[in-house]
């Protein structure tokens, strides 16, 4: 893999005007860049309420008590500062092309979380293959990004994946829901649908980010062929021919079909990247244009 | 149908390992192919699983048998493959004119060149058209006149411009070169050819070395009537220098004794004469002693002339015996009379010290203990001069010193040796530090020479006044001075007149390598080597060349021409003589070109039905992620 800074200087100067967006509304405590509709302790009005024993008398609306002579307590809307949770692949599979797909998610990875470092957001990295690793959070500007490059290069691809046994152990240690963001090259030979409409379900908004690497979705080599899965090193031995290739690029689309339906059914949002993308592209480009960030 | 540049065998050879290494490479290529893969799940899930129930050894027969024609082609082209007989290619041939110096001898009417050229274009005119024939022309030195030619026109002419040379033949060099033409040709060898007389030198060695077989001799006739001067020396007779010593040494090149006489003319006048007999294939030297301290030509002619007359008349330019002017202003001229009037080739002229003028003097000044209204323009002596008017800054005046001692590493304190001298009276000077402090006291140098584009010497004291006026340092402190400034009037000359060709001449055994100069006669430079004490140079055309060396010039006056030592006995199984060649190359033909074009769109044409695609498939297509790589959500 190639030596230096996992991001250039250039490039982060340019990730500095994008943001992080979410859709779906959570509850959590004030902070970030998107509206929440739950009351809190906000600047921007909501709504009123009666005013109960115990209230903050400060937040009474004394106008409307000497109009109606009624107590209302005026409430206003919470800015969240819910985590950024992001679940990153550190499987076999994503060895492909020499670690070249698995370099590819780390920047990527690591692009995201530094558009989240910008805008103040709290980010939560977590790897994980068949189950959870130990994470790392950040937050508190773009000066904290160092540990989070240094703790990216340190990862290793390794394991396999085990989507069911990773997604229980998400919900049981984070109850709070919010936005979760996964890169991940999908590549479980359990189903891994069922467990992503899990996360769906427990209120998560999911953000898919699918890394393949060219030969993963269509594989250049012909003949016959003694392949081995990467993770559980089952092996297969077959013929390969044009033909043939035309029907394995179109299981692979139509399995990424497939995650694209689960995220866009629960209101996420699903982005296949391929690895021969500069990153650069991506992120001003598929991730810009499906609105994870702008 | 043959091949020109491999044998059947090394053909197949070279086919066969090509072939097998293929089909190898093939049959790996098409092998099982073990392959690491993210997942199985596409490879098993598709509709229709590609697994292969039966695996065929050979895939693409076509593109194997496609391959295997296409290098067979291109190795056929490479082995340069030709429609006809092997005989029938075109050959190259090499003629070799002798053009040595004995060329122009005369044979009948005509001379040996003329009828060596005559038989030169006879081959030529008897070799096929196709064939190519190089020209080389053949002296000391072997100079191709053409390259392979076959327009036979251009040999022809190539032909008729030869004249003879000054050097003798050097037949084993052009044959060497002959052979190593005829091995980086890209044609058939064919024969080497010589024609000429065979006159070699002593130090051929034709008869250790092997002669090609391919040589053909075109002989032709030549008489040995011939008494030629090999060689001239003329030098200065060691007991009187006025005296010219010549040697001079006669061959007879001929079967018979002759009766020869040389004579001798110096500047058109006739000098000396002398008859003498030689017997048969020996040499004669004949001495003579010739005085004259002027420089001119000196001429020797061999009479009677003969067929080969450039070896009957030499010519050697003499120069003049070298002197030096020297002109004393002193009004005591007995102080320095006796030293400088005892050096020879010097002549010394006296004049009082009113009778100075700055421009007047040609050659060397002494300017004794008085101060010149202008510098002299030339090299000077300054004896005790006067205060101020001194060329080098005076320290002090000192009385009644001890001399101290000679300067020890320059030329011009050779041999100076004294014992408890004391000066009386004496400058010391403020000496440069590029100045020879020839004679010190304790207080610093009292004679000083500098030098620079006038050389000059100053004492501070008179050597006539002082005590080593009686002291035998004196003559030859002036005689080191003279040399120093005047080393012309030292240097021994020798002229000889000799052949062109490879000199080679004896160093005197204190002759520095870095003071030797080899010069011609417009002052460039000869390359030389030495070997010991011996000296080499080369000269491939008659002229003059100078060697100096310290004090000794020799002159080299290669004018006489290098003759021949002996014939050179043909072998018995040389073919001689015109041959009769077959007009058959036109039935051979080229075919390399045609096959290597047809081997090049084989390989096109598999690449573009095989090997295209498998690389397309190999290499990461780049079109596909812009058109399904990137899947929005919505």
């Amino acid at each position: 893999m190639p030596s230096g800074p996992l991001l250039e200087r250039q490039f982060l100067e340019k990730l500095e005007r994008l943001t992080i967006h979410w859709q779906k509304s959570f509850n959590g405590l004030v902070g970030g860049h998107n509206t929440s509709r739950f009351a809190g302790g906000g600047q921007e009005f909501l709504d009123h309420r009666h005013f109960h024993h115990g209230d903050d008398l400060r937040a009474v609306n004394w106008r409307a008590y000497l109009r109606l002579e009624k107590l209302f307590l005026k409430m206003f809307q919470v800015e969240p500062r819910v985590p950024v949770r992001m679940l990153f692949d550190t499987s076999e599979s994503m060895n492909s092309e020499g670690g070249f797909k698995f370099h590819y998610a780390r920047k990527l990875a690591a692009a995201l979380c530094y558009v989240g470092l910008v805008r103040l957001d709290t980010i939560k990295l977590q790897p994980f293959s068949s189950r959870l690793g130990e994470g790392i959070q950040c937050g508190g500007g773009r000066h904290r990004f160092s540990p989070v490059t240094e703790y990216l290069n340190e990862l290793q691809a390794k394991g396999r994946t085990d989507f069911h046994e990773v997604v229980r152990q998400f919900i049981s240690t984070h109850p709070q829901r919010g936005l979760l963001i996964i890169v991940s090259d999908f590549l479980d030979d359990s189903d891994c649908e069922r467990p992503l409409q899990y996360l769906a379900d427990f209120g998560h908004e999911l953000l898919l980010a699918q890394v393949w690497s060219e030969e993963d979705r269509t594989p250049p080599w012909t003949g016959d062929l003694d392949l081995v899965d990467a993770e559980t090193e089952t092996r297969l031995r077959l013929q390969f021919d044009e033909s043939a290739r035309g029907q394995y690029t179109r299981a692979f689309d139509a399995y990424a079909g497939g995650l694209q339906q689960i995220a866009v059914r629960n209101g996420g949002r699903y982005v296949g990247i391929s690895t021969a993308m500069p990153i650069e592209d991506v992120i001003f480009g598929a991730l810009v244009r499906s609105r994870v960030i702008a | 149908m043959y091949f020109l540049n491999l044998s059947l065998a090394q053909f197949l050879a070279l086919f066969g390992a090509i072939s097998v290494t293929m089909v190898l490479l093939y049959l790996l290529g098409r092998s099982r192919r073990k392959q690491v893969v993210a997942t199985l799940r596409f490879w098993t899930v598709a509709e229709q699983p590609p697994v292969a129930h039966k695996r065929k050894r050979i895939q693409q027969p076509l593109s194997l048998i496609l391959q295997l024609i296409s290098l067979l082609l291109l190795l056929l082209a490479i082995a340069q493959l030709r429609l006809g007989m092997p005989l029938a290619t075109p050959r190259d041939h090499v003629l070799i004119l002798d053009t040595s110096a004995w060329m122009s001898a005369a044979s009948g009417n005509r001379t040996l060149m003329d009828e060596a050229r005559e038989k030169a274009l006879a081959y030529v005119r008897t070799v096929p058209a196709s064939d190519h024939v190089m020209l080389v022309l053949a002296d000391a030195l072997t100079t191709p006149a053409t390259a392979f030619e076959s327009n036979r026109s251009k040999l022809e002419q190539a032909i008729a411009q030869s004249t003879p040379g000054a050097t003798a033949l050097n037949l084993d060099q052009a044959l060497a070169f002959a052979r190593q033409e005829q091995a980086l040709g890209s044609g058939r060898p064919g024969e080497i050819v010589y024609v000429g007389p065979g006159r070699i030198t002593a130090e051929s060695r034709l008869t250790a070395a092997p002669l090609p077989k391919n040589l053909r001799v075109l002989e032709t006739a030549d008489s040995t009537d011939n008494c030629g001067l090999r060689k001239i020396g003329v030098r200065r007779s060691a007991a009187d220098p006025e005296v010219w010593d010549i040697y001079a040494s006669v061959r007879n090149y001929s079967a018979v004794p002759k009766v020869l006489t040389l004579a001798l003319r110096f500047g058109g006048a006739p000098a000396g004469a002398r008859r003498f007999a030689v017997p048969p294939g020996s040499e004669r030297e004949i001495a003579f002693a010739w005085r004259t301290r002027a420089g001119g030509l000196l001429e020797a002619n061999l009479i009677p002339h003969d067929r080969f007359s450039a070896d009957d008349h030499a010519v050697l330019d003499l120069p003049p015996l070298p002197s030096l002017n020297l002109t004393v202003y002193s009004n005591e001229p007995d102080l320095l009379g006796p030293t400088v009037t005892a050096i020879p080739r010097v002549h010394a002229t006296f004049r009082r010290v009113e009778e100075y003028r700055a421009d007047a003097a040609n050659g060397l000044v002494i300017l004794d203990r008085f101060r010149p209204p202008q510098p002299p323009k030339g090299d000077a002596i300054w004896i005790d001069p006067p205060p101020g008017a001194s060329p080098i800054p005076v320290r002090a005046r000192l009385e009644a010193v001890p001399f101290d001692h000679w300067c020890a590493d320059n030329a011009l304190c050779a041999g100076l040796r004294t014992r408890d001298l004391r000066l009386a009276s004496t400058y010391v000077f403020e000496s440069a530090p590029d100045d020879v402090k020839i004679g010190q006291v304790q207080q610093g140098p009292v004679i000083v020479a500098r030098a620079g584009k006038n050389k000059t010497v100053v004492f501070g004291f008179h050597p006539g006044l002082s005590d080593l006026r009686y002291e035998l340092a004196t003559p030859l402190l002036f005689g080191n001075i003279l040399r120093w400034m005047a080393p012309e009037l030292f240097r021994r000359s020798a002229v000889a007149a000799g052949s062109a060709g490879t000199v080679t001449m004896q160093l005197d055994p204190d002759t520095r390598l870095e003071d030797v100069r080899v010069l011609q006669q417009d002052g460039a430079s000869v390359p030389f080597t030495t070997r010991g004490r011996a000296l080499r140079f080369f000269s491939g055309t008659p002229g003059t060349v100078r060697v100096l060396a310290a004090e000794r010039e020799t002159v080299y006056s290669l004018t006489l021409p290098e003759l021949w030592d002996s014939k050179w006995d043909v072998p018995a199984g040389t073919r001689r003589g015109l041959p009769a060649f077959r007009e058959t190359a036109a039935l051979s033909r080229d075919l390399w070109q045609v096959l290597a074009l047809l081997g090049g769109l084989g390989l096109l044409m598999e690449w573009l039905l095989f090997g295209r695609a498998e690389g397309r498939a190999r290499r990461l297509p780049a079109a596909i992620p812009r058109r399904t790589g990137v899947r929005k959500a919505s």
